[in-house]
């Protein structure tokens, strides 16, 4: 045993008799609570300041969105709800919504943001709203809008059913059903779409994957997931491949599909220099991209790049419209996105996802 | 728990959510509580710089990096009070650190060391007579399987002074449990 080894194993071992005092628990409850008194004190004393000057009409829009979800603080911008109405793209994407769902007019937006050019404000690659139902039962609705084509790329729908009938529990046709209405109700023509149900491997929460493919097209389509009491839609465009492989990973024996998309990237291949029924032999031998990017002489940071910027360039396409963006702005969706990449690059077969 | 998770219990928490509070605290609280007492013998001291920084929690949210995982932020918090009440306590308590420092063998005793077996007695008693900057390295190396590069950043010192503390930690380590066969020590470096 080397003397690292020793010494690692005795902090662990030592570690483990080691027991917080409830004492100490005690006093920074105690702290915490303090510092919860001031605060309070603190924001009556705000508001009696504030009083009756018309700025308290500035300030709640603004509160509201001062909390952005971590991984988007980089590059969104928040956006109050005055913004996103007068907003071109935002303005277009409302005006589906109402059309669409007359009762999501009395609808607050209770949160925006945009993925925008830092050098060219004109563009936004990407429009987030959230719109919530006000006071009652706290229907709401996630939507985003590819900010130059107006296109809407990605919707949730949550607390759609009473709360104590979730989505879920339904029959598989209803939820069909109600999934076939939400396609028609924003996008037309559900007659013109097949569909494929099938139940996520999932074992801590129920999930439904919708697959629908227009008829005779190579794989246009919707992808839906359904889990819990919520609906999220996302119009997909497959790009026709021959060389796609299925269940790069797998799990208890069976085909995992859940990194199926992402590795099957020819950028990625032609840095491996290798094919993807290559790469899923290799992967079956419970070795992670990163193993073999190493054996290939091929470092990690380069594979994050690679399907980094296939990720960004995704999620700035659409159809045949394409985005341009500075290099600045594409670097940081490229960082952005390590966080996803690192999961499914360290991953092993036949191990449960991180 | 996931960084992001933790970041929005974080606010909450700021917020005034006091369950918020309570799960972050369950969630932390072991850990917290294991790497002071490895920087910090005494028992009281270890009591004030816990309650620090749980309130750095709720006051330096601003200063975290998202970029970085939430137990490389934590970390940070909890060696940058470790050092600042070793300053403070350096400064006001100089001479009885000085004694302190001399009697070193009686203080740090606490009741679950006299329950370990004679080598495991010796590698702790050698963790502590370390000097703080070489005792801060080796622990965050093996105790928190951090990169000597890392532990850089979490310092805020060069790499390089990283490695020769690390180095200087080992050797002394080496030293005091001097039993093993050099040439296998020298050959296996494990980072």
């Amino acid at each position: 045993m080397t003397i690292e080894h020793k010494i690692r194993e005795h902090l662990h071992e030592e570690a483990e008799t080691m027991e917080c005092p409830p004492a100490i628990s005690k006093r920074i409850e105690q702290s915490y609570s303090h510092y919860l008194q001031r605060k309070r004190s603190e924001i009556t004393m705000k508001k009696r300041l504030i009083g009756g000057i018309v700025a308290a009409a500035i300030l709640i829009p603004t509160a509201a969105f001062a909390a952005p979800t971590v991984i988007d603080m980089l590059t969104r911008a928040p956006m109050t709800s005055e913004q996103v109405k007068l907003d071109e793209a935002g303005k277009a994407t409302l005006e589906k919504l109402y059309s669409a769902f007359p009762e999501t007019r009395s609808f607050e937006i209770i949160e925006a943001s945009y993925l925008g050019d830092p050098n060219d404000s004109t563009k936004k690659v990407q429009l987030s709203i959230v719109l919530q139902e006000k006071g009652g039962t706290g229907k709401k609705l996630t939507l985003h809008t590819n900010g130059i084509t107006d296109v809407i790329q990605d919707l949730t729908q949550e607390n759609w059913e009473p709360k104590e009938k979730p989505l879920i529990t339904l029959p598989d046709q209803e939820i069909k059903g109600k999934v076939d209405q939400l396609i028609d109700k924003l996008y037309g023509n559900i007659k013109d779409y097949e569909v494929a149900i099938e139940q996520m491997e999932n074992p801590n929460e129920k999930t439904f994957i919708l697959n629908y493919t227009k008829k005779g097209s190579e794989g246009e389509g919707y992808q839906v997931f359904v889990q819990g009491n919520r609906i999220s839609l996302a119009p997909v465009d497959f790009e026709p491949s021959n060389n796609k492989v299925e269940g790069f990973f797998s799990f208890n024996g069976k085909p995992d599909y859940t990194a199926d998309t992402i590795l099957n990237d020819e950028k990625l291949l032609a840095l491996l220099k290798m094919s993807a029924t290559e790469l899923k032999e290799e992967l079956a031998k419970g070795k992670t991209v990163v193993e073999i990017a190493a054996s290939k002489n091929v470092s990690r940071q380069q594979v994050i790049d690679v399907i980094g910027r296939t990720m960004a360039e995704g999620q700035l396409q659409d159809g045949k419209n394409k985005v341009t963006i500075s290099d600045e702005l594409l670097k940081q969706m490229i960082k952005d996105g390590e966080q996803k990449i690192i999961p499914i690059i360290e991953h092993k077969t036949e191990t449960e996802w991180k | 728990m996931e960084n992001e998770e933790m970041y929005q219990l974080l606010i909450q928490m700021k917020e005034g959510d006091e369950q918020a509070f309570h799960t972050m605290y369950d969630a932390t609280f072991q850990d917290v509580y294991r790497t002071v007492s490895f920087l910090i013998d005494h028992k009281q001291d270890r009591e004030d710089v816990m309650n620090e920084i749980y309130m750095q929690m709720w006051t330096s949210l601003g200063n975290y990096d998202t970029n970085r995982p939430f137990q490389f932020w934590l970390h940070g918090l909890v060696i940058r009070q470790v050092q600042r009440f070793r300053v403070k306590s350096w400064r006001r308590f100089r001479i009885f650190e000085r004694i302190r420092a001399f009697s070193h063998e009686e203080s740090y005793w606490d009741e679950h060391t006299a329950l370990m077996d004679a080598t495991n007695q010796v590698i702790s008693q050698s963790i502590r007579k370390l000097t703080d900057k070489q005792r801060t390295v080796i622990i965050f190396r093996f105790y928190h399987d951090y990169t000597l590069e890392e532990i850089a950043t979490l310092l805020d010192i060069p790499l390089g002074t990283v490695k020769s503390r690390y180095h200087a930690g080992l050797q002394a380590l080496r030293r005091n449990l001097g039993n093993l066969p050099l040439e296998r020590m020298v050959k296996i470096n494990d980072y």
